[in-house]
């Protein structure tokens, strides 16, 4: 059997020679599809974001100026938030998981190939029904799609939009399935579940709520589709049905869906930090667990997005739920924290990125434990506030992870590696743009100023233009990061295997990879997380050996940052 | 260094640690000093001990933003790798005591929270004995506010068969009718409860200055309770999606300084309402400044502050009655503007859609609207001409009405 340690010749280090039509066809190949994934996510980053910057021009002054109606404006959100979600920051985390947990389990591909394929390719259909609505009358009613205004109130466009969330819920559901039997039945003598990179831990938490929690939202989005098209009247009180069933069943799903949206992302500093530090993950087996934790207690707090139209009676266990999921967050912040102390840290993009996440997630758990809590919530809730909030965890959190993400292992992907100036510069932009569009927001949302809303009190005028345009920069830095994958793809340095020196095993073959990933069965190394021991240094070398760089390649790139960098 | 603690930790390592907690909480209690300038006035008793809550969780989240982003900063700065050192960290996987410490203190502090916040929710929740009863109604896109009045509130002297239907049972049966505003009026110390419902989709009633909102639910009544502390007008705001008048959707609560000036206030509305005008045109500006029908959310007419634009502009509707619709119908401008009101969907005006409530002149049906009130309303908007004369014949309006039966 082929070891990682014994030298190999040269084939094992050229690229497959893949074209860019290759991944716009049918393709069982869990890193083509990957890769699909994740240029379709971010083809809907870009639509979503586009959709944010009408959103923000039209908010510079307190009037209808750019739309010219409220149901524009609305529309305006709904579909910014629901293409963020949907087709941005769900799909990406499914691409790199698609990419990355048969690499990390030293497989062949995923469990499950075909279904593999058939999840991705739901997607691009579903996105353009749900942009088709535009044509027939949009979604209006927000993301969350509230009935009556849903039902009684808006065009076909919500109908198409419900079906689209059909079809992006099943891809999810099949996605999950992948995974959970992939990590379960694939990983490599050696692996057992507390050898398993914290990545995978994450995806597998993140699809068995997938899993669980889906169901619900087909559900609910069967009923609405009912009542728009077939005179049924589950959310219709004038035949008896309940408007608050949809509540219900809507965020029973889209609870849980929040830690979809960010427990990938965790998994993804858990990898930066520690690799970009040369330290062990701190408090491995809690980050772990609590992602463990995190999934389950997830389904217990629903009804905290309801706190205003809840029975009054019932709202007080939901508090109780809400403030216990705090603590595994915690646990979890606290042990990156730990990982960089004692480090020796690199400021490359993605570390930086990873330092990011850690500096605004927590600022969006802080709001999120008082928005757990009842009588402030009751001031705080559909203002600007909880706006403020999901920005923070979202796209602090998750998006900074993904950046972090695509930083780190576009080397892999692609035998390139980002340029790293441009990747500062994006960074820089990032931070500060995003910093001061979503920081203000708190102040507005406690001030008065209600969410979805075209039109505000003048007295808003002055914080509004400040958030706005400082989204204007934060849009304008996205460009900075597309520009980048650009350029790199067409002629960006080339680096070796294992540029970082890591210790998973996705990086114990050539980048990217050949299309049968590894030669034999890869041995992982005892501890994914293993540095400062000769050990590791001693078994990076070998692999250094085996797969040399190719001539012109950078080499190493977690060598200590030197100018001209 | 090794992975668990083989060494006593130092004096200076637990000095450090302290003098950490210390700045910390300081840190966090400073931060926490701003929380007056976060909020709008105090408005309600309620608002006390909500912004109390939120400031020590402020003082709280400070201490927690501080630690992080300090460690953060400190290991930047300290652990960076230094231009050439390629070698790794130290092989540290975990330390049981460490994090059973940052397990515990954040459990502790939900925990407390938990208790704190429940404290707040059942005071701020408790009935009052003399507390008043307000009804709040949402209807895309405008607030109205009901007041009951008791038979025994009204006047010997009034004329019954000039009053609507409602009122004249309420006064035979010596029961209670309500009024409406489109301004919810109170006064310092009065506790109030709103029992809130909806004509249409959800909304949510929103006082910022007293910290509360509930959200209003079709097909129930839902509840708030709160008392004003601060005479004053204070915003009433929308805030629950509820279509393209969602931001507009805002109303004033207007807390009088003491019961004198507030019963001043009432005893001219059920004056306005039991005396009614003899003039129809004055009677039909009554009717639509009260805020009985929703016409405020949807159109603008400048001779009633109303700046809706969900529905046509309704500045100069006298003079389209009398040419271009009535030139389109056949109908004289009167009986046009009269069956607009109860067929709305059948006068629609091109660029527009059909979302106007269909008004229903018999009791009981939803958005009833008496015969009288429809014709108050036609009286008024005929007036709404260039020159300010009305373009109707009221007295062919009755005959009709009549004929019909």
């Amino acid at each position: 059997m082929a070891s990682i340690t014994a030298p190999l010749g040269q084939a094992q280090t050229t690229a497959p020679g893949l074209k860019v039509s290759d991944f716009f066809r049918w393709s069982v190949d869990h890193k083509i599809i990957g890769i699909q994934y994740m240029a379709t996510a971010i083809f809907f980053f870009i639509v979503g974001g586009a959709l944010a910057m009408l959103i923000r021009w039209e908010l510079l002054t307190p009037n209808l100026d750019l739309m010219q109606n409220g149901e524009q404006y609305n529309t305006l959100f709904s579909i910014h938030a629901t293409v963020m979600i949907f087709l941005w920051i769900i799909p990406m985390f499914a691409g790199f998981g698609n990419y990355l947990v048969p690499l990390m389990l030293g497989a062949k591909d995923m469990a499950f190939p075909w279904l593999n394929a058939f999840a991705f390719w739901l997607i691009p259909p579903a996105g353009i029904l749900l942009l088709l609505g535009w044509f027939v009358g949009p979604a209006q009613a927000g993301w969350t799609s509230y009935p009556p205004l849903s039902t009684l109130y808006s065009g076909d466009g919500q109908t198409l939009w419900a079906m689209s969330l059909h079809l992006l819920g099943i891809s999810s559901i099949l996605g999950a399935i992948n995974f959970i039997v992939t990590i379960k039945n694939m990983r490599p003598e050696g692996m057992g579940y507390w050898q398993m990179p914290l990545f995978v831990w994450a995806i597998l938490a993140t699809s068995i709520i997938v899993v669980l929690a889906t169901p619900f939202l087909a559900g609910a989005l069967t009923l609405l589709i009912l009542d728009r098209v077939a005179g049924t009247s589950f959310f219709n009180p004038a035949n008896g049905g309940d408007a608050l069933l949809w509540q219900n069943v809507f965020w029973f799903y889209s609870h849980p869906a929040v830690y979809i949206m960010v427990l990938p992302g965790m998994g993804i500093i858990s990898e930066i930090l520690s690799i970009h530090a040369r330290k062990p993950i701190f408090g491995y087996r809690a980050i772990a667990l609590s992602s463990m934790a995190i999934a389950l207690v997830g389904f217990t707090v629903w009804a905290h997005h309801m706190f205003t139209s809840l029975t009054p009676e019932l709202r007080i266990p939901f508090m109780v739920t809400s403030m216990i999921i705090a603590v595994p967050t915690g646990i979890k912040v606290f042990s990156w924290l730990g990982t960089l102390w004692g480090g020796k840290i690199r400021f490359t993009s993605a570390m930086l990125f990873g330092l990011g996440f850690l500096s605004m997630f927590v600022i969006g758990g802080i709001s999120g434990v008082m928005l757990g809590s009842v009588p402030v919530d009751i001031h705080l809730h559909d203002t600007y506030f909880v706006v403020s909030h999901l920005h923070f965890v979202l796209y602090g959190g998750s998006v900074f992870a993904i950046f972090g993400g695509i930083y780190h292992w576009f080397p892999k992907m692609f035998g390139r590696r980002l340029n790293e100036r441009l990747g500062k510069l994006h960074f820089a932009l990032t931070y500060l743009g995003f910093f001061f569009t979503f920081f203000p927001q708190h102040i507005a949302g406690l001030q008065g100023m209600p969410r979805r809303v075209a039109v505000y009190a003048p007295e808003f005028q002055q914080i509004n233009m400040i958030i706005s345009i400082a989204s204007f920069v934060l849009g304008i830095a996205t460009f900075v990061l597309i520009y980048n994958i650009i350029v790199t793809l067409i002629a960006g340095k080339r680096v070796g295997a294992n540029p970082w020196r890591a210790l998973t095993l996705e990086w114990a073959t050539s980048s990217p990879p050949p299309a049968y990933n590894f030669v034999g069965d890869p041995v992982p190394f005892e501890d994914p997380y293993g540095y400062g021991t000769e050990e590791s240094v001693a078994y990076l070398d070998a692999l250094e050996k085996r797969f040399p760089p190719p001539v012109d390649a950078e080499g190493t790139l977690t060598r200590a940052p030197q100018s001209g960098d | 260094m090794n992975s668990g603690k083989s060494q006593p930790t130092s004096n200076t390592t637990v000095l450090w640690i302290i003098g950490a907690f210390l700045a910390l909480i300081i840190g966090g209690v400073i931060i926490a000093q701003a929380t007056p300038l976060l909020f709008p006035p105090q408005g309600s008793a309620e608002s006390r001990q909500i912004d109390d809550l939120f400031k020590f969780m402020l003082a709280i989240g400070g201490a927690i933003f501080l630690l992080v982003q300090g460690a953060l900063v400190y290991s930047v700065i300290r652990f960076r790798a230094k231009p050439g050192d390629t070698s790794d960290g130290a092989n540290i996987h975990g330390n049981a005591t460490l994090e059973l410490v940052w397990t515990a203190i954040p459990a502790v502090i939900v925990l407390v929270l938990t208790v704190y916040s429940y404290q707040v929710w059942v005071s701020t929740r408790e009935a009052k004995s003399n507390e008043q009863t307000v009804y709040g109604r949402g209807a895309r896109f405008v607030w109205s506010f009901s007041y009951d009045v008791p038979a025994s509130a009204v006047p010997s002297d009034v004329e019954l068969d000039k009053l609507p239907q409602n009122i004249q049972d309420a006064i035979t049966n010596n029961s209670s009718f309500p009024i409406t505003s489109r301004e919810l009026h109170t006064f310092v110390g009065q506790p109030i409860k709103m029992v809130l419902d909806t004509a249409d989709t959800l909304h949510a009633f929103w006082i910022p200055a007293m910290r509360i909102k509930q959200d209003l639910i079709a097909g129930r009544t839902t509840e708030i309770r709160f008392t004003p502390i601060q005479a004053g007008e204070f915003p009433v705001v929308c805030a629950e999606l509820c279509g393209g008048g969602h931001g507009d959707m805002r109303a004033k609560i207007i807390v009088h300084a003491d019961e004198t000036e507030y019963l001043t206030w009432f005893n001219d509305q059920v004056n306005a309402v039991v005396y009614p005008p003899d003039d129809p045109v004055l009677r039909g500006q009554q009717v639509l400044a009260s805020g009985q029908y929703p016409c405020a959310g949807c159109h603008t007419l400048t001779s009633m502050s109303w700046t809706g634009i969900t529905g046509p502009n309704l500045n100069g509707v006298g003079d389209r009655a009398a040419t271009v619709r009535s030139a389109a119908t056949g109908e004289t401008p009167e009986e046009y503007i009269h069956r607009s009101l109860y067929h709305p969907t059948e006068y629609l005006v091109p660029g527009f859609g059909p979302l106007m409530p269909q008004f229903q002149p018999e009791a009981g049906l939803p958005n009833f609207m008496p015969v009288d009130d429809n014709k108050a309303i036609v009286a008024y908007l005929c007036t709404q001409t260039s020159t300010g004369e009305s373009a109707c014949d009221l007295s062919n309006l009755d005959a009709i009405i009549a004929a019909a039966g």
